[in-house]
């Protein structure tokens, strides 16, 4: 065991698939109680790492240490402690709730006598004692999720990883889950979860870790990440004849960013008071502006600005 | 570790084990639609080669028997376990597939358990299918000769053969990944217990069809069977229905573990 109280410590993971380099020598130390969130698009390489953390892959190099156990070296003692809902709720749709949860706790090795009561109360838990005798097939996207959950914390770990756990689902399921994960962290359960949501990690996590191709381009709290960025975004849509005018002047105003195609972005070093400045100078140059809005920053922003472009279905 | 430790994490592992085998026969008796077909077709092809082939008893070195349905009577045990047999194999590859394996891998459970719970649910399919196959055939004019005991070694060997082939087929579910790979072994099967004594006698072949009927293993676990139903109980046929497929058995099941181990290994 590890004397680190930190339960999870990856150094310089890597992984390759052939010559793929999927994950590329990342560091992550998530503390004890944190929510900790891993933002990046898809094939960024968050869920071979997540893979790799829960004992699934084995890491090409590096070392990685969860709950105190490296997971190359003593994977079964990383398993008895940690809980994982992967990305596709992998659940067989033949069994039903209880069922599950059934199996699952004997596959931890939780005794007979206790296993009920245990499966009772997650099943209310997660909302789902009413259709807990309904086979999983029934169950709508949200449900799969919940029960998802519940099976991943039937043994009660001290480690909770959720890969992508709210793709796919509609607005209130989502927010249904992430009552679910804070509920969790405030009762002691150390959470790290996989998103490519900038509102879920805004809005769940202590501190998140952005990566992209592989690579960890910024960590850090969201607030903090945010105040780097410094500058508020001007986001005009102007017609794609006057496109090269308009850059020219908003180049005067700051740095231009990366933005979704079709419009222009300016990070304005004289905050959002020069907006009018900004509109009247395009004016002058004969540049029509069809839409106009200034955005504080986001992680969004810090996404493109270590990166140098937007995420990919950013919007939550 | 101590012993006591030893032996309480033994009693887990075959808990577990039993706990899967029980997912897998609830997956099973779950899909009718997915078992129908290796429950009758079996029975539609005895029926069938019974009222078209009844003239060939009389053949020279065609053994004595009450009907050609008590010829075929073990061929339609062997046949439906084969068949059925690659429906808990494809299973397996849609556990693969749609991540439910890896679900079992991150519970600290054994990997021989993860792969023994769902043979041992095609074994029990297997028994099933043995007992059903034997309750409908029998009353019509395809009695066993070595009786109900003769009838559950039968029931038995079932079992064993299904568990062997499930181990088979599991290697290659392992392996591709892929229930349509396992399900695309169909034809295959077929074609192995076309080449067998299991619809005619060996005695009655003759050149290359003989030869492959000779090496193919299917021949001696259909012979095997038969000596109970047309010859009697004794211990050579009893031998005969168990030891062959429990051999097979033993080897596939080695293969099978050998195959998820590497696979296991080259995450």
């Amino acid at each position: 065991m590890n004397s680190s109280a930190d339960p999870i410590v990856a150094q310089d993971l890597v992984r390759y698939f052939g010559d793929v380099k999927a994950v590329d020598g990342i560091n992550i130390t998530v503390k004890t109680g944190e929510i900790f969130g891993f933002l990046g698009p898809n094939g960024a390489g968050k869920s071979t790492a997540v893979r790799m953390l829960t004992t699934l892959l084995r890491p090409t190099s590096g070392t990685a240490t969860v709950a105190g156990f490296d997971v190359a070296k003593h994977p079964d003692e990383v398993r008895r402690r940690i809980g994982v809902a992967l990305q596709d709720a992998a659940i067989d749709p033949l069994m039903t709730g209880t069922e599950l949860l059934r199996l699952q706790a004997v596959l931890y090795g939780i005794p007979q006598s206790q296993m009920k009561n245990r499966a009772s109360e997650l099943l209310e838990r997660v909302g789902l004692t009413a259709a807990a005798d309904r086979r999983v097939g029934t169950y709508s996207g949200g449900m799969r999720r919940r029960l998802d959950l519940a099976l991943a914390l039937i043994h009660q770990p001290t480690v909770l990883f959720l890969d992508e756990p709210t793709t796919g689902l509609d607005p209130m399921s989502r927010m249904s889950l992430w009552e679910e994960v804070r509920r969790l962290n405030s009762e002691g359960t150390t959470v790290m979860l996989t998103t490519q949501y900038l509102e879920e990690a805004d809005q769940l996590a202590d501190r998140i870790a952005i990566i992209d191709a592989g690579k960890i381009v910024r960590e850090g709290k969201p607030q903090d990440l945010k105040a780097g960025v410094g500058f508020p975004t001007l986001l005009i849509t102007v017609p794609s004849d006057q496109t090269e005018r308009a850059k020219a002047v908003l180049a005067t105003f700051g740095e231009i960013r990366p933005t979704a195609e079709g419009s222009l972005g300016v990070g304005l070093r004289g905050g959002a008071n020069v907006v009018t400045d900004v509109v009247r100078q395009l004016d002058e140059a004969s540049v029509r502006v069809q839409h106009l809005e200034v955005n504080e920053p986001s992680l969004d922003d810090v996404f493109a600005e270590a990166t140098g472009h937007r995420l990919e279905g950013a919007k939550a | 570790m101590t012993a006591e430790t030893t032996v309480r994490s033994r009693q887990l592992s075959v808990r577990q084990t039993v706990a899967m085998a029980k997912r897998s026969t609830l997956e099973i008796a779950r899909q009718p639609a997915l078992i129908a077909p290796s429950m009758f077709f079996p029975i539609f092809f005895a029926v069938l080669s019974a009222s078209s082939f009844s003239k060939t008893t009389s053949i020279p070195g065609f053994p004595k028997v009450e009907s050609f349905m008590q010829f075929t009577l073990a061929s339609t045990v062997v046949q439906g376990v084969l068949f059925g047999s690659v429906t808990g194999a494809a299973a397996l590859a849609t556990d693969i597939e749609n991540g439910f394996f890896d679900r079992l891998l991150l519970s600290p459970t054994t990997r021989t358990g993860i792969l023994l719970g769902r043979l041992a649910g095609g074994a029990l399919f297997g028994l099933f299918q043995s007992a059903f196959f034997l309750a409908v055939l029998v009353p019509f004019d395809a009695p066993i000769s070595a009786g109900i005991p003769g009838a559950l070694v039968m029931i038995l060997s079932g079992g064993i053969v299904s568990l062997a082939i499930s181990a088979i087929m599991s290697s290659v579910a392992i392996r591709t990944g892929s229930a349509e790979a396992v399900q695309g072994t169909f034809p295959l099967l077929f074609v192995l217990l076309f080449f067998s004594s299991a619809f005619f006698p060996r005695e009655t072949m003759s050149g290359a069809y003989k030869r492959v009927a000779d090496l193919n293993p299917i021949s001696y676990l259909v012979e095997g069977l038969r000596a109970l139903v047309l010859e009697g109980i004794s211990f050579s046929a009893v031998a005969r229905s168990l030891l062959v497929p429990t051999a097979i058995c033993i080897a596939a099941i080695l293969f099978a573990l050998t195959e998820l181990r590497r696979k296991l290994a080259a995450r």
